[in-house]
């Protein structure tokens, strides 16, 4: 976002909570403030906190980035109502879209098909009744913000009790209100959604989909574009209905439409997501259009500068998500000093990152440490660089997600592109790699050495170089 | 100095000799071996192959060797004689401890209780998340360490299970 703005010549302010201060953002913006002590509670979902650092810092609007509060239509509102521009849909838009079960409402209205499902249930045994009727597997899903968070898989009747109290409990953390609904589950559905753009007069176009089928916990760790299995005339369709989807709600800025797509080529809408992505790099990528820059534009009262055939795709983009989650043991978030990072780089590799040696990841936040995204001219060549970087790729000290990442790019139902959101098993299944001779003498030494190297700094004096710190700091845990 | 390094399953002797030369299982190793970053990279050329190995973590010891992601452990001949090799699986006892900092959202067993492996002990939220915390053996509950709705730390010791 910061890099953005300053292509277009914007200055960026940035926040920070306590535990932010060393954060990369806070030294790419032009300026930056503190909002507090780090409990989102108290600083990033601080509404009344941000707005009056955004007035006395004199900034013209607020980008709400993609977690927090942006998807807060009542933020939204009160950056209007404070004299300052939201880059993103008006505050109207958001509680019409925000509010699941409305949005599958509003959906039907625009003649699009959606799964199965209930309004938001009163307790666990009106959970228990709509779950019987409409027959497991059922989904739990809170009715205010998306993500995954608070999502939960029931497929009996004997774990509905105890899916209801996590479900409520992780809604009532993640977004502040405990609602939740219950949806038929589709069997092996792929997750794909299509990204739109919308101006203030009216004009919107799409830009094509992602596919987003690998997940862990309902959030994804993979997105790619065009999806595999997305033929045109499919493609076409769900443009077509997300389009249909934004008009009936007013849409204005930039949005996501997410649709669950069953094995047949059906598909059913599953939500909006009234805000910029995560993954919106590799849609970037085969549009070569900068979709911050854009919400910008948008937001400042601009038209789109192109009509829906104005929009070219190229090849084909893959993005990784790098957490900071250890893959090799259930995904468990992890915090801690990062020793040592090296970033890919080459022909058609972007990074996105927050990542610097030295840097200590908070357990408080999000574990999304940095994204990888590789463009070619088709999905192989995407696939080639991807694997590639991901071997260039070094980030030490705490355990992250990569070797997942690398392991997923290697199997036979991604490279031939027919996998679905139930692809994580295969993780947990597979077998260790055979180290060729030469790796293994060569990991056998190292592993000695590292033995001995760490025994021997124990006992050595302070010595004040970052690394000695970095060391310093790691031994002490 | 000798020593035995598991990697993946896979058991390496490794014999540092004094002059700094290496042998790798009884055999001499024409390795060239640069540390790049103090006890974290090394640059090791074997035979003129290029090799690259990362200390990811060194506790527990996982390494990524020219971009291959593997678990190591190490034990040196002091340990091997002792007969401390063989690991905590077989010492009967084993410890569930915090990951990461964090609320302790719910305990799903009590003291006395027998537990399968894999199957979920606690609840962690940390990161804005839930995290089932399985047991690491199948055994008896001998002692939870706190009880539900506290904060604990890093690495806090939760459960301790008496393998059965």
């Amino acid at each position: 976002m910061i890099r953005s703005c300053h292509d277009l010549g914007l200055r960026a302010v940035a926040v920070y909570s306590d535990i932010d201060r060393d954060a990369l953002h806070v030294r790419a913006a032009d300026a930056a403030y503190p909002i507090g002590p780090a409990a989102p509670r108290e600083s990033y979902l601080n509404a009344a906190g941000l707005i009056e650092v955004a007035k006395r810092s004199g900034c013209d609007a607020v980008h709400p980035g993609y977690g927090f509060l942006s998807e807060n239509a009542d933020f939204a509102q009160a950056v209007g109502e404070a004299g300052l521009i939201f880059v993103g849909p008006p505050a109207s838009v958001q509680r019409a879209l925000g509010e699941k079960t409305a949005a599958r409402q509003l959906a039907r209205e625009a003649g699009v098909p959606v799964a199965e499902g209930t309004e938001p249930l009163r307790d666990v045994s009106a959970a228990k009744d709509a779950a019987r009727r409409i027959g497991y597997p059922v989904l739990l899903k809170p009715a205010a913000g998306g993500g995954g968070k608070g999502m939960r898989r029931v497929t009996r009747e004997e774990d509905l009790a105890a899916a209801w109290r996590a479900s409520t409990g992780e809604a009532m953390t993640a977004f502040g209100q405990p609602a939740v609904y219950l949806e038929r589950e589709i069997a092996n559905p792929r997750h794909v959604e299509m990204q739109i753009l919308a101006d203030a007069r009216g004009q919107v176009v799409w830009l094509g989909e992602r596919d987003c089928s690998i997940q862990r916990r309902h959030q994804k760790l993979i997105e790619e574009t065009p999806a595999p299995t997305v033929d045109d005339g499919l493609r076409a369709k769900l443009g077509d209905a997300a389009v249909r989807i934004a008009r009936k709600a007013g849409y204005v800025n930039a949005g996501t439409v997410e649709f669950l797509v069953d094995q047949t080529g059906g598909f059913y809408f599953l939500e909006v997501n009234t805000r910029l992505q995560v993954e919106h790099p590799v849609t970037e990528s085969v549009t070569g259009l900068d979709l911050v820059a854009l919400q910008l534009r948008i937001a400042s009262g601009e038209p789109l500068p192109f009509g829906q055939d104005g929009i070219v795709r190229t090849g084909a983009a893959i993005e990784c998500r790098i957490t900071a989650e250890d893959s090799f043991n259930g995904f468990l978030p992890a915090g801690g000093v990062l020793s040592l990072v090296r970033e890919p780089s080459g022909p058609g590799i972007r990074v996105d990152s927050a990542l610097f040696a030295g840097m200590t990841v908070p357990t408080e936040y999000d574990p999304l440490l940095a994204k990888v995204i590789a463009h070619g001219r088709d999905r192989d060549e995407a696939i080639a660089r991807m694997r590639r970087a991901l071997t260039e790729m070094r980030v030490a000290g705490i355990p992250t997600a990569l070797p997942f990442h690398r392991f997923a790019l290697s199997t036979p139902e991604f490279l031939t592109g027919r996998y679905d959101t139930g692809f994580l098993a295969r993780w947990t299944e597979r077998e260790p790699e055979d180290l060729e001779s030469g790796r293994l003498v060569a990991a056998a030494l190292a592993a000695v050495l590292a033995v001995r190297s760490r025994a021997e700094h124990a006992r050595e004096p302070v010595r004040d170089t970052a690394w000695a710190q970095v060391g310093r700091e790691e031994a002490l845990r | 100095m000798r020593y035995e390094v598991t990697l993946d399953g896979r058991r390496v002797r490794v014999d540092l000799a004094s002059d700094g030369r290496f042998e790798i299982e009884d055999r001499v190793v024409a390795a060239d071996v640069r540390e790049i970053v103090r006890a974290r990279q090394w640059s090791i050329t074997v035979e003129s192959e290029s090799h690259e190995v990362t200390v990811l973590t060194h506790e527990p010891l996982r390494l990524d060797v020219d971009g291959i992601d593997v678990r190591a452990s190490v034990v040196d001949e002091r340990a091997l004689r002792a007969g401390s090799a063989t690991g905590r699986a077989s010492s009967g006892r084993a410890e569930l401890r915090a990951p990461m900092p964090g609320l302790l959202k719910a305990l799903h067993v009590k003291e006395g209780d027998l537990v399968e492996a894999d199957t979920p002990v606690a609840t962690l939220e940390a990161m804005k998340m839930e995290n089932e915390l399985l047991a690491p053996v199948r055994g008896r509950v001998t002692r939870l360490a706190h009880s539900a709705g506290t904060k604990v730390e890093g690495g806090a010791v939760l459960a301790v299970i008496a393998a059965e």
